[in-house]
């Protein structure tokens, strides 16, 4: 497969803690430091990837999660400590607002002072100069001193000297976040151009929408490691995922310690073990397409007798709004009981009459008297929509849309229009 | 070795860089300042101006018929470039580490542009050194000055080779700059500068011209003051010279890749 940019087994190791290394480690004589120590960090582990020309790859994942390093060692900011990075042709990154750009120097001075940095001939500067200039939208500014730049005018530059390097490989940070909205389309729309002409992308940002509009693929990493790589949507529905199970983790070990979390009153008679959403395969889904079918999949395990427990099955929208929820009480159906040490699976078959965005699912098996939880999953998993048409709001109500053909105004109607015209009687009746 | 020479042509390719790092540098210099380029002549001229006073008026030092300003100025130029370029470069990167662990390019760029910022410096200064000449009617324009780009080359490799190393081994270890400044300092009385080499005991110099600057002085005064060609000295400075510039780039390139990770 060709490629423009290849991960290979990639690891990086940071030294921490305090303590200046000797002249013999920085020389690289001696003995290799110990992998193991407590002294050592590894910021990315056993990571690999292929990305072709033309794509555009999201990174997303936690703070720490090993993103930036990544980005580092993709512009050879620095070494990987094993494995292999390859890039094909010319690469332009983006890391850090304003890196690049001396506060002192005017606009005019620095646009030149970075595209030398970014690799960039004098000659070819001059050439795209007024294209930078436009692009970033500091005409008037060109002879100020950047130092007097808002941070917007100075990410716009930074972006608009970066995307004009011509890069066969562009790496952008989340240093967008600072532009105005419109701004940031620009700057998509200038992505979008450069794929068009065969550039990859790699594009970091806790921007979820930013990533589904940009990206075709979705890279998510935790603690340094690859936890899912699949497209952009899926990665995206992953993250929440990936994060919860990690929080869920910890919640646990807190739990055990007796960090006695405030929880719902659950008994935890029964837990639940298994929260998943399945297409009409039956595979896995996290990426549903609009007004397609899938089924929620509950399992769970009972200790103690369950008599027709209630379940329940709540949906939170994009913003956190309620878009769905009702138990087995609400649809007027009768659960079964179970004996302790059964297992029980209950399936809820939806149909996503949603719009595009992330969705939140959380789940519960509650007493039959609903006085207590067995158990309850806040935000058991996340997916997200696509595919629908590009209306605003939560559900997908399917808009049919029809004209009558054009009638002349009628000349019956005296005062006002039609419409307020029983409003009017009404009024005057009281 | 290969990869060195992948090394030089990257920093070739980098040129364009290390142009304009070197304008930035002059520029940033020299923005919100009033006098400018003028400081390039003020540092040497007020340093000679107080040993002036001092080796003409209250402990007068023979210096062969040369007027003592101008002894001690056309060593002075020479020494306050090395001075100056040093201490740049040995801060170059890690005031600029924002950069270094932000951006690729070529880490030498910044140290190097350092010193060649202050070669402009120089420039200022020795043009300074022929009106002083002028003044004192000494003859200008003699066939002698062809050693000249000889001797500042030898003078370049030694700043660079001793300016890198200070330049890595500044981002390791914080100490270096403070050690490099008090270097300096003995460095300036270890070269004949404010003095004559005729004070040196005869017996002592073949261990005084181990010191490449003490080689680099006498060259510019035996080709400046004197019209003649440089005495053999220069040779030993040249080896030392030379050696100093593989150590240095060899180390820099040695411990380069380090630096983005140690902010």
């Amino acid at each position: 497969m060709s490629y423009s940019i290849r991960f290979d087994n990639v690891s990086k190791r940071y030294r921490i803690g305090r303590g200046l290394p000797s002249l013999r480690q920085i020389l690289g004589l001696g003995r290799a430091e110990n992998p193991q120590s407590a002294n050592v960090h590894w910021a990315v582990r056993d990571v690999s990837w292929q990305l072709a020309p033309g794509e555009a790859m999201a990174i997303i994942g936690p703070n720490g999660a090993g993103k930036t390093t990544t980005l580092k060692l993709l512009s050879r900011v620095t070494q990987p400590t094993s494995g292999a990075i390859d890039i094909r042709g010319r690469y332009a990154a983006l890391i850090e607002l304003g890196a690049g750009f001396h506060p002192d120097l005017t606009g005019r001075e620095n646009i030149f002072l970075n595209g030398a940095i970014l690799g960039m001939k004098r000659s070819e500067i001059r050439r795209r100069f007024d294209q930078i200039v436009d692009f970033a939208g500091i005409e008037q500014y060109l002879d100020t001193p950047v130092k007097r730049y808002s941070s917007g005018m100075t990410a716009r530059l930074g972006f608009a000297v970066a995307a004009h390097v011509d890069p066969d490989v562009l790496l952008i940070d989340e240093v967008l976040a600072v532009g105005d909205y419109a701004f940031r389309m620009k700057c998509y729309a200038r992505m979008n151009e450069l794929r068009e002409r065969g550039a990859s992308l790699i594009f970091v940002s806790h921007n979820m929408e930013d990533v589904r509009r940009v990206c075709d693929r979705g890279l998510v990493m935790y603690a340094g490691a690859k936890a899912f790589a699949g497209t952009a949507a899926e990665a995206v529905a992953e993250y929440a995922n990936v994060l919860r199970q990690n929080a869920s983790r910890s919640a646990k070990e807190a739990n055990g310690a007796g960090g006695g979390l405030a929880q719902r009153r659950m008994t935890h008679e029964a837990r639940i073990t298994r929260v998943d959403l399945v297409g009409e395969d039956g595979h896995t889904r996290r990426a549903v397409i609009s007004g397609e079918k899938v089924s929620l999949v509950v399992e769970f395990e009972c200790y103690a007798d369950v008599e027709q427990p209630v379940f329940a099955c709540i949906m939170h929208g994009p913003n956190g709004e309620l878009v769905y929820d009702t138990t087995t009480r609400v649809l007027g159906l009768t659960s079964p009981s179970y004996k302790a040490g059964q297992r029980g699976c209950i399936t809820y078959e939806l149909t996503a009459h949603l719009l595009d965005g992330s969705y939140t699912i959380s789940t519960d098996l509650a007493y039959a008297d609903l006085s207590c939880y067995y158990d309850f999953v806040a935000n058991a998993l996340t997916f997200s929509v696509v595919g629908g048409n590009r209306a605003k709001g939560v559900a997908n109500l399917w808009a049919n849309v029809e004209f009558l053909p054009p009638t002349p105004v009628e000349a019956t109607v005296i005062d006002g229009d039609s419409h307020s015209k029983e409003n009017g009687t009404q009024i005057l009746q009281i | 070795m290969p990869m060195d020479a992948f090394a030089f042509k990257e920093l070739h390719l980098h040129r364009e860089l290390l142009a304009a790092w070197t304008v930035r540098t002059v520029r940033a210099r020299y923005k919100q300042s009033v006098l400018g380029g003028l400081w390039a002549i003020l540092q040497p001229a007020a340093t000679v101006a107080i040993f002036t006073v001092i080796f003409t008026l209250f402990i007068p030092i023979d210096t062969a018929n040369v007027p003592y300003v101008l002894f001690a100025y056309s060593a002075m130029a020479p020494w306050t470039f090395l001075s100056t370029a040093i201490t740049d470069m040995v801060d170059a990167l890690t005031v600029n580490m924002n950069l270094v662990s932000k951006i690729y390019f070529p880490r030498e760029v910044l140290p190097i542009a350092a010193m060649l910022a202050r070669l402009l410096d120089f420039a200022i200064a020795a043009s300074v050194l022929l009106i002083i000449m002028l003044f004192y009617g000494w003859p200008i324009l003699a066939a002698s000055w062809v050693y000249l780009p000889l001797i500042v080359t030898i003078q370049l490799a030694l700043i660079l080779g001793v300016g890198l190393i200070g330049a890595a081994c500044n981002v390791f270890y914080r100490d270096v700059k403070h050690l490099f400044a008090l270097g300096l300092q003995i460095w300036l009385y270890a070269t004949p500068i404010v003095y004559p080499i005729s004070v040196v005991p005869e017996h002592l110099r073949w261990l005084y011209f181990l010191n490449p600057m003490a080689g680099i002085i006498e060259a510019y005064r035996a080709v400046l003051l004197q019209q003649q060609a440089p005495a053999s000295t220069l040779v030993i400075a040249a080896m030392i010279a030379a050696f100093m510039l593989a150590a240095g780039y060899l180390f820099f390139k040695r411990v380069e890749a380090q630096f983005a990770d140690l902010v």
